[in-house]
């Protein structure tokens, strides 16, 4: 199984996650996969995503941690160009939930949020609201 | 006339020397600019350097920094990767605000980090501890374990020449990861191609310096600061314009080239402009285009079906067309079609003898080739001729391959040469058909002639082969060496008072030649 030959290191990012979460996000194995993890972060207080969940996707590719965890669509420097083997999951998880409460228009979460954004601030606000009451709210 | 003076001038003579040995470092890219009557001007236009020359010279680079700066030979290659080998750049930042130059390039005085007394490490990329004398770590002191240095920087020579200025893992640190981390951590397949992306960052870097575009060339070429002339034969024998990096192409600019080429790619859209005014086959879908005048059409064997140009239905039962359709707009049609038709025949004219020059061209190097590992050993020995002293064949081939391709290159000129320069274009097409016929001549000697000493023995007749051969060449080089000079000056200073025609075989002399080049014949004035 692809679980058998898990590297140290993502054996004990795993196991710092669980143990020692970061407050407002968590992250879990999948338990077929320990490479693919389903990862929750909650809107920050103060921010236009207050109150809502978000809900993530995260993997881990076979050369990691030389290359970034791949996580979607979501647009973060350090899953690019900026990535280095020195950073963690944690660190990941962290930057998005530092973008959530300061969204960076140049730097799109999603594209469609981006473009609201851009065109409108005060309107996008209301929309990411809405977006967030919508589809982050707990099932 | 005195024509014994001209004889001397031009003797056909077989070991006239070839300036053009590949294999001396420094003589490469003296060339011979000008071999003009009794001028002869050597310039140094450009030099082909290989792989040691550019190493040489980074190394020079390496010392005079180090030295200057009070470095060591580490750092001194950060700094140069980082200003991309301006070594003056880089000594007037340097002495101006050294702090802000080493912070640019990562280049730490001393390291920023220092672990706990303990003897153990825990390895922030693999989570391992390691005795801590076993870690390495760039400037700042950040220490990483072997394995993960290896894997780091491995990958980043996989990911392209960023590896130059790779920093350190810690991600807000920034120092940079010298040569010596490079050359202690890495396989020899990754030291290699750092060395390569390192070799390569030096020709990138400067602005007088280009890669060769030869397919698998590993040279590189510096051109002179004060040449004009863009044209550089690579020692891997590949010629090309180092401005545009295209094939070499005088005698017209590179502006024409690019013009011609986007010209050749635009054209099967002009294709497909005919296409789309010829009209399919109402029968069996063929396109067909009017040639003729009348409607009636035919389609070709075996459909042979007979139908109206204009409204495509059965001719048998169409008695007339002219129904509602104004006759003025189909006339319309017609006078657009036959423009087009027209500038497509006047392009193809000069495409076809262009693109014909061009593959001719590929045959004769390929030809070259064959003469060079197949024939000349065996001609030698049927000769009874050491093959140092064949050496005229090959200069022939030479000749012949360069001038299919200035002669090429004559057709993009003669297509953009504007039409309403009666007196320009009647030279010009005069001066291409010498050069043309002239050529034909010496390819055919070379292809033909030489046939008859490649099967038999012995034969006599091989020495006056010998001149005739050596004598075309030199003649037909003479003469497009004069060519390429006229275009280029826009046949300017062509005026026809310094050329005369040979009465004889029409080849086209200078006025200071007493006798035809070609045919040795004097020279005949009109009474
Ligand atoms: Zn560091
Ligand atoms: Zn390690
Ligand atoms: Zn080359
Ligand atoms: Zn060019
Ligand atoms: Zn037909
Ligand atoms: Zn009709
Ligand atoms: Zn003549």
């Amino acid at each position: 199984m692809a679980n058998s030959n898990l590297p140290r290191r993502i054996i004990k990012e795993t196991q710092r996650l669980l143990s020692e979460p970061a407050p407002g996000i968590s992250a879990s194995p999948s338990e077929e996969n320990m490479r693919y993890f389903n990862v929750m972060i909650l809107g920050p207080s103060q921010s236009p995503y207050e109150g809502g969940v978000f809900k993530l996707e995260l993997f881990l590719p076979e050369e990691y941690p030389m290359a970034a965890p791949k996580l979607g669509r979501i647009c973060l420097d350090i899953l690019k160009d900026k990535w280095s083997p020195a950073l963690q999951i944690r660190t990941v998880l962290l930057s998005i939930q530092a973008l959530l409460s300061a969204p960076n228009p140049d730097d799109p979460l999603s594209e469609n949020i981006a473009k609201h954004w851009k065109a409108n601030e005060t309107e996008a606000v209301e929309t990411a609201k809405e977006w967030t009451h919508l589809y982050a709210s707990g099932e | 006339m005195d024509s014994e003076d001209n004889m001397d001038d031009f003797s056909y003579e077989y070991e006239y020397e070839y300036d053009d040995d590949d294999d001396d470092d420094d003589g490469n890219g003296v060339y011979n600019e000008d071999s003009n009557e009794t001028t002869t001007i050597h310039r140094k236009k450009y030099i082909v350097l290989n792989k040691d020359d550019i190493q040489q010279r980074q190394e020079d680079d390496i010392t005079k920094i180090s030295s200057l700066l009070s470095i060591t030979r580490v750092s001194a290659t950060i700094l140069l990767l980082h200003y991309k080998w301006s070594v003056n750049k880089l000594q007037d930042d340097w002495f101006a605000d050294e702090e802000k130059v080493r912070t640019a390039a990562g280049l730490f005085e001393k390291p920023i980090v220092h672990y706990q007394s303990s003897n153990k490490v825990t390895c922030a990329i693999c989570f391992e501890e390691y005795t801590r004398s076993r870690m390495p770590a760039a400037g700042c002191g950040h220490l990483f374990c072997v394995s993960c240095w290896n894997s780091y920087i491995s990958t980043s020579i996989k990911d392209g020449s960023g590896c130059l200025m790779l920093r350190c893992p810690d991600p807000p640190c920034g120092a940079t990861v010298g040569e010596d981390m490079i050359n202690r951590l890495v396989s020899e397949d990754g030291k290699e191609k750092y060395s390569r992306y390192f070799i390569g960052s030096y020709v990138e870097g400067n602005q007088t310096m280009k890669w060769c575009p030869g397919a698998g060339c590993g040279y590189a070429v510096e051109l002179a600061v004060d040449t004009e002339s863009y044209d550089v034969s690579c020692n891997c024998t590949f010629s090309f314009c180092w401005n545009c990096t295209e094939d070499a192409h005088r005698p017209v600019d590179c502006s024409t080239v690019s013009k011609w080429t986007l010209k050749n790619k635009d054209e099967s859209e002009n294709v497909n402009w005919i296409l789309a005014n010829s009209k399919a086959c109402p029968k069996c879908k063929r396109p067909i285009q009017k040639n003729q005048g009348c409607s009636h059409m035919t389609c070709r064997y075996p459909c042979k079906f007979q139908f109206c140009w204009l409204c495509l239905s059965d001719w048998s039962n169409h008695p007339t067309c002219n129904r509602y359709d104004g006759t003025g707009k189909n006339k319309e049609i017609e006078r657009k079609r036959k423009m087009a038709k027209k500038l497509l025949d006047r392009y193809s004219h000069y495409y076809e003898r262009w693109a014909a020059n061009h593959s001719s061209r590929k045959k004769a190097i390929v030809d070259l080739n064959i003469m060079q590992t197949e024939h000349m050993e065996n001609l030698s020995n049927k000769q009874c001729t050491p093959e140092t002293q064949l050496t005229f064949i090959t200069d022939a081939w030479l000749q012949i391959i360069e001038c299919r391709r200035v002669l090429k290159w004559t057709y993009a000129y003669g297509y953009y040469l504007p039409e309403d320069e009666d007196v320009k274009r009647q030279l010009f097409e005069f001066l291409q058909g010498q050069a043309e016929s002239g050529l034909e001549r010496l390819h055919e000697c070379a292809e033909k002639d030489l046939q008859v000493y490649l099967n038999a023995e012995h034969i006599k007749g091989f020495d006056a082969f010998r001149i005739k051969l050596a004598g075309l060449t030199r003649v037909t080089k003479d003469y497009f060496e004069n060519l390429v000079q006229a275009l280029e000056n826009g046949l300017s200073d062509v005026d026809t008072d310094r050329w005369w025609s040979c009465t004889h075989c029409t080849y086209f002399n200078q006025m200071s030649a007493a006798d035809c080049k070609m045919c040795i014949l004097p020279r005949i004035i009109p009474q």
